[in-house]
């Protein structure tokens, strides 16, 4: 094999692109529902706007669509983090996220950019179970994922540009280029035949750790590099020990026993359950009391039956029962979210506060009573 | 027998997936590269998108923003744009970005009997005053740089 070649399929811990995919689909849903939905009053106002991309003009995006957008985004990235992630929904995931941010010029927060591009190295990320990922020996398994060396890459570029610009700038621009050199290599840290990489990995962790904790960064930026720079960075020991403690839960009670193939006498229950499931879960988003959430979930709850397809009926296993399972978990915690937070509270006050400055009494009013009803 | 604690893992991907994959990377790798340098193009200095110069929003001052139209019976107006548009449009127009400033001209133009749209930014630093005027029916707004009279 060419240099090249070794250096994007060469094996990786399967554990890091495993962590990885949940943690940054688990962020997301949070960041989504608790930054981005409080400012959703701001869309549609004066049936202005103006997108990121020429091709989105004339369209101008009201507060549901983009509530609802954000909604269907968070829990289906949630419901994906939780169970199993499909390939489709995250292809939905990246689209929807991108959308929520393309479609209006106010959400210019530099990150968002980035998660998309995460999002789609996703899209071609091995699509694992805990099984596979973390195997009952202490042997970690590995195999070639060149969509997280992909990942890693656009991690580096990141940091490339940002010391670039500082090195412009008459800034200094050494951290960001230590950041960017160690994303380089650290992708090969876990074959074998580079022993010396491994040990310098520790070291090579403390430069993003250092760049996020000092410069000035908007929004969750830092927790998503800290909690990515831990889990590329560290020893494959600890990822595969840590991996193993998070996903014991999922690997005795989810993963349940391949016994032969075929359809059994479950199938019809599993079946029904599954529907049943599908048409409830959503229901639960009647609570959140924003506008759009309740056409997002919905939504979600489509985009889950797109995603198990013949597998809703031909699975011989309760595989459809966990997927609505996740699907549930991603609208109670949106729900829970929302009433635990002042999310919603911030929405309808920044709504308030616009109208009242526009003249739009009637509108004023209606946010007020709401924040008044959520006021913490 | 395998464990049905293991699975596989993924297979190495065969000669033609290795070339596939390749193409593909080697066009998102490039297009990433790309991007930020296309600050370098824009005519808009404060449109930082996608470049990775800041990890923050703009924090370049909003300017004093004042809007006129002029309708067809030769009766100037003067526009409260405040009650127009969202706070944050209104910073983005006070920042002189133009993407906005031509939008929010157009869209004073949809209104009936409206033959130009004028907008002026007074800013009491180095991007002194800026003039925009737009003649209604036309593509993009025209643009005066003064500095300031202070």
């Amino acid at each position: 094999m060419k240099a090249l070649e070794r250096y994007w399929f060469g094996d990786v811990a399967l554990a890091r692109p495993y962590l990885v995919l949940r943690f940054v689909l688990a962020l997301l849903a949070f960041d989504t529902w608790l930054n981005m939905m409080p400012q959703g009053a701001k869309y549609g106002v004066g049936a202005f706007n103006v997108a990121h991309f020429p091709w989105f003009d004339g369209f101008v995006p009201s507060s549901a669509f983009y509530l609802g957008v954000l909604a269907f985004t968070g829990v289906l990235a949630l419901s994906q983090a939780l169970y199993r992630p499909h390939r489709i929904a995250i292809v939905l995931i990246a689209a929807g996220y991108t959308l929520g941010w393309a479609c209006s010029l106010l959400d210019s927060v530099p990150y968002h950019y980035l998660l998309s591009l995460y999002l789609v190295c996703f899209v071609f990320f091995p699509m694992l179970s805990a099984r596979a990922a973390f195997s009952r020996s202490d042997q970690a398994p590995r195999g070639s994922v060149a969509a997280y060396v992909l990942f890693c890459i656009t991690t580096a570029i990141v940091y490339f540009y940002v010391a670039a610009w500082s090195a412009a700038e008459g800034q200094p621009y050494w951290l960001p280029m230590i950041c960017c050199v160690g994303y380089l290599i650290i992708s090969m840290q876990d074959r074998v035949e580079l022993p010396a990489l491994r040990m310098a990995a520790p070291l090579l962790v403390a430069a993003p750790l250092a760049f996020h904790f000092l410069a000035p960064q908007e929004g969750w930026l830092p927790m998503y590099m800290i909690g990515i720079a831990l889990i590329v960075f560290a020893p494959v020991d600890w990822i595969h020990k840590l991996g193993r403690a998070l996903t014991r839960p999922a690997r005795s009670l989810v993963e349940e026993r391949a016994e032969g193939g075929g359809i059994d006498e479950r199938a019809s229950q599993v079946f029904y359950l599954s529907l049943v499931g599908l048409v409830v879960a959503p229901m639960i988003s009647m609570f959140v009391d924003l506008p759009g959430v309740k056409t997002g979930c919905t939504l979600t709850a489509i985009a889950m039956l797109f995603v198990m397809g013949r597998q809703l009926y031909f699975t011989p296993r309760l595989r459809p029962l966990w997927r609505v399972a996740s699907l549930f978990g991603g609208c109670f915690a949106l729900w829970i979210t929302m009433t635990a937070s002042n999310a919603r509270f911030d929405y309808y006050r920044e709504g308030a506060l616009d109208a009242d400055r526009r003249g739009d009494h009637d509108a004023a009013m209606m946010f007020r009573e709401k924040a008044d009803r959520y006021a913490p | 027998m395998a464990s049905v604690e293991t699975e596989p893992p993924p297979a190495q991907p065969s000669g033609k997936a290795r070339r596939r994959t390749g193409a593909f990377i080697g066009a998102f790798v490039l297009l990433q590269f790309l991007i930020p340098l296309s600050y370098l193009t824009r005519e808009d200095a404060g449109d930082e998108r996608f470049t990775w110069r800041s990890f923050t929003g703009s924090e370049a001052p909003s300017c004093e923003t004042s809007a006129t139209l002029e309708r067809a019976e030769g009766q100037r107006e003067a526009i409260s744009i405040e009650k127009l548009i969202h706070r944050d449009w209104l910073d983005y127009v006070g920042r002189n970005r133009r993407s906005v400033v031509n939008a929010f001209l157009q869209k004073q133009c949809e209104a009936e009997g409206v033959l130009q749209v004028e907008l002026v930014n007074h800013c009491d630093d180095e991007r002194g005053i800026r003039e925009y005027s737009l003649r209604c029916g036309g593509e993009r707004a025209h643009e005066t740089v003064r500095t300031a009279a202070r």
